[in-house]
């Protein structure tokens, strides 16, 4: 068998090689801080992003409402599994269920949310389909928030402390945290690109490119996106999870609008055009978030969130396709050929929003 | 090759190169010096408690400036930091200031910082209610991690979660409004009364420390109302409260900005406000800076902070000087700042005791007491509870016109010895301070009846009746 002549497709695979050993063995090699707090958080991060970059760049679907996905499932998971009384928790409804349980249950409730939410919003797009998942982010913010039973303003905490047999204890032991971070993103990065080049990933293509055209050849266009939305659900469940394990508790501002654009910001620094940008938007984020706070730069001072919001800024003028759009124009530059994204033209060919569906 | 040189890709080489360095920088930190304790100071620098940044540094730095040698670099500026401390042989070293914003998870994220990226051993902070719950919650998590609560006023840090790592040397904010429902019940002749509280940890503490006095006495309270936190129309709140003669008066547990605003609405809606049927926590103290609803509730009697400002005992008046010498601008008797200080002495004490030493050897050694400055009982002691848990004197007080004009407060009572549990009342078993709890039920407090009234900052040997 002769193998076609991929020099880029090499390149990446080598460095993508690189990076996969980099981080099987990064607690033998970074320091505590950055496997537990970089490391798992851009894992973590880079899966919730990945759902929007797999809705966006292959669905035509910009989501905002995969944070507030996120948040539902660690919320599910926090009022089931943690348990109240003297040395328990003191928010949320504590009904102490089995972790496992509680873990099975948190994912399928969120991805049946998801289904839900993808089914009214299938027929919305562009700019509708961004304002509808907006609203549900918001609705999910006010709604734990507001209803104390579920936690309100204060955080429903110590769910670290109730991890399913399976797993064991990750408290006191963060490495194991990590390890189960890196496993779930390597999972969900190649289901993903797995399910891209299935027949319905092939369809789901289609819609994006041209609805009308595939409503006419007789798919059912709604159904694709449903779906689609209910699958970057569940990818977005599992990160809930493994946040509200990393981060021990959950709280409204963890699915404000603020950490709803956070995930934005990171898919866009990443670039939406490939699921790899995910976990780079993600890393580049988290250190720059990190380390820019001891930054004093004349006139903005110490202000952090100004000098973080300029990077970004530069970021994204320089590069609309992101961290990942550079590597391209990088490879283009000299000379090189082969690979490529293509699905970068679809990013900015959003499906009209005159399209009509039947 | 020529659209190498694009600046559209230099710039960003060189900004990813500028993250490389920072992450190598950062990742393959070396070994720590062993000689060196280092302390984080929590607070908020955004939000609605950012004016605190400056308040809680400033408390802390005094006292290492006082007790443990440090220089302060700015007397003006106090989060310009200090330098010098030194504890018997070993430095101390303040290593970052947590920029929190009254949220959890920005509180999370930065104690995350503090602890694990710049590694320090002890926490002084956070601030605020919720910020001190996920505190706790992640001290749990961190047995080695000492943390001594700056000022924030929720309940559950210390009583249902209570991590053996976690220190207050001050009451939560049902503790500082001890007190005040004898004196509306007793001075005001209030049987029944109305509730509105913000929606989250501290307003439901604040509330249940009201709620438990006023019940404590034979009061009732007939309505709880919740605006969420942050509201800004209370108009549809105001109109949740009994009407104006069905009750006797009305408690506002609001903070911010809602607490003028929840005020205005209830006159657009009620009429004029008649300062015998109003009263409110801490937050009443400071409406002083509302020109328009200031001079409204001139009378009213208000919640204290655990602070005596004013109080006129030689102690109370050693710790202003202190705080006069290091940072002459900082309100002393502010709790943010009061808080602060004593929360910093207590960790010079503990290390100086114990030769520097810190994780689990520094938690044994944290003393169980303090001589605070306010504090009067027991010869001006504090005392921490077996959940290292401040019991302490509160002072409620009374909004009043000051002599030029402007509108402040003065301390109208003495409650001695406030214990977190309102004498069996909380406990760690029952259900953290919330929308129904606690219950309003007739009880015999401590310090039911022994409240004794303060005049011109002196505490008197009358009891309120």
């Amino acid at each position: 068998m002769r193998l076609r002549s991929d020099p880029r497709g090499t390149v990446e695979r080598a460095i993508g090689l690189v990076v996969l050993v980099a981080l099987a063995v990064g607690p033998a090699i970074f320091n505590d801080y950055w496997v537990n707090t970089i490391l798992t958080q851009m894992l973590i991060f880079g899966i919730a992003a990945a759902s929007l970059i797999f809705l966006s760049a292959y669905g035509a679907m910009t989501s905002l409402a995969q944070t507030a996905l996120m948040g539902i499932s660690a919320y599910l998971l926090g009022n089931m599994v943690t348990q109240g009384g003297a040395g328990g928790e003191s928010k949320g409804l504590t009904l102490g269920w089995d972790p496992t349980l509680g873990l099975v249950l948190a994912v399928v409730l969120t991805t049946a949310i998801g289904v839900a939410f993808g089914a009214v919003a299938a027929r919305s797009f562009g700019i509708y389909f961004l304002m509808l998942t907006l609203t549900y982010g918001v609705i999910a913010n006010y709604f734990f928030g507001q209803v104390t039973q579920f936690g309100g303003f204060s955080p429903i905490a110590g769910v670290d402390r109730y991890t399913p047999g399976f797993i064991g204890k990750i408290v006191g032991h963060p490495d194991k945290l990590y390890y189960i971070a890196f496993g779930v993103a390597l999972a969900v990065y190649l289901a993903i690109r797995y399910l891209i080049r299935t027949p319905f990933g092939l369809s789901l293509q289609g819609v994006r490119d041209d609805p009308v055209r595939m409503s006419s050849l007789g798919y059912n266009v709604p159904l694709h996106r449903a779906l689609a939305f209910g699958f970057a659900s569940f990818v977005a469940a599992l990160s809930g999870v493994l946040f509200v394990w990393w981060q021990g508790q959950i709280a409204p501002g963890n699915i404000g609008l603020a950490s709803t654009i956070e995930l934005l910001v990171m898919a866009v620094i990443g670039g939406l055009t490939r699921i790899e940008g995910a976990w780079v938007g993600a890393f580049a984020f988290i250190v720059i978030n990190n380390y820019v706070r001891d930054v004093e730069l004349p006139l903005v001072g110490g202000s952090f969130n100004t000098i973080i919001g300029l990077i970004f800024l530069v970021i994204v003028i320089v590069s609309p396709d992101g961290l990942m759009g550079i590597w391209d124009r990088l490879w283009r530059s000299l000379g090189g050929r082969g690979g490529g994204t293509p699905d970068s033209a679809s990013v900015t060919r959003q499906a009209a929003p005159e399209a009509s569906i039947p | 090759m020529k659209n190498v040189r694009s600046w559209k890709l230099l710039l960003p080489l060189a900004g990813l190169a500028a993250v490389a360095s920072i992450w190598v920088s950062g990742a393959f930190a070396g070994a720590q010096a062993t000689n060196v304790i280092k302390v984080a100071i929590m607070t908020d620098c955004k939000g609605a408690f950012a004016f605190g940044y400056e308040f809680d540094s400033g408390g802390a730095q005094a006292a290492f400036a006082q007790y443990a040698g440090g220089k302060v670099k700015n007397k003006n500026k106090p989060s310009a930091g200090m330098t010098g401390i030194k504890i018997g042989n070993k430095s101390v070293q303040i290593v970052g200031y947590g920029c929190g914003d009254d949220t959890v998870p920005t509180a999370v994220k930065e104690t995350r910082r503090l602890m694990e990226q710049l590694k320090a051993d002890v926490m002084i902070g956070p601030l605020s209610g919720d910020e001190a719950v996920s505190v706790a919650n992640y001290a749990k998590s961190h047995p080695t991690k000492t943390f001594i609560i700056g000022t924030a006023g929720s309940q559950d840090p210390t009583l249902q979660i209570a991590p053996k790592n976690v220190f207050r040397y001050h009451g939560d904010g049902a503790q500082w409004n001890a007190g005040l429902g004898e004196i509306l019940y007793k001075k005001l002749g209030w049987r029944k009364a109305a509730i509105m509280m913000d929606d989250y940890s501290f307003g439901w503490t604040s509330g249940a420390g009201i709620i438990a006095d006023f019940c404590a006495i034979g009061g009732q309270i007939t309505k709880r109302v919740f605006p969420p936190l942050n509201n800004t129309d209370y108009a549809p709140f105001v109109r949740q409260l009994p009407r104006p003669g069905t009750v006797d008066g009305y408690i506002w547990v609001i903070g911010g900005t809602g607490t003028a605003s929840s005020l205005k609405a209830f006159e657009q809606a009620y009429g004029k406000i008649d300062p015998k049927q109003h009263a409110g926590n801490l937050f009443f103290a400071f409406l002083g800076a509302d020109k328009v609803v200031g001079p409204k509730v001139v009378g009213t009697y208000v919640g204290g902070f655990g602070t005596g400002p004013g109080l006129k005992t030689a102690q109370a008046k050693a710790y202003e000087a202190v705080m006069k010498k290091w940072y002459p601008k900082l309100p002393a008797g502010d709790g943010f700042v009061y808080n602060y200080y004593n929360a910093a002495w207590a960790l010079i004490r503990a290390l100086k005791a114990n030769g520097g030493q810190v994780g689990a050897a520094l938690q044994r050694a944290m003393p169980r007491t303090n001589k605070s400055g306010y504090e009067v009982s027991d010869g001006g002691v504090v005392k921490l509870d077996s959940r290292r848990q401040a019991i302490q004197d509160q002072y409620p007080l009374q909004v009043v016109r000051n002599p030029d004009g402007s509108v402040g407060t003065k301390i109208v009572g003495y409650v001695p010895n406030v214990d977190q549990s309102f004498g069996g009342l909380f406990k760690p078993s029952s259900p953290a301070p919330g929308r129904s709890q606690p219950k309003c039920v007739k009880k015999k407090l401590p310090w039911q009846g022994k409240i004794r009234e303060v005049r011109n900052g002196v505490i008197t040997k009358s009891v309120i009746k």
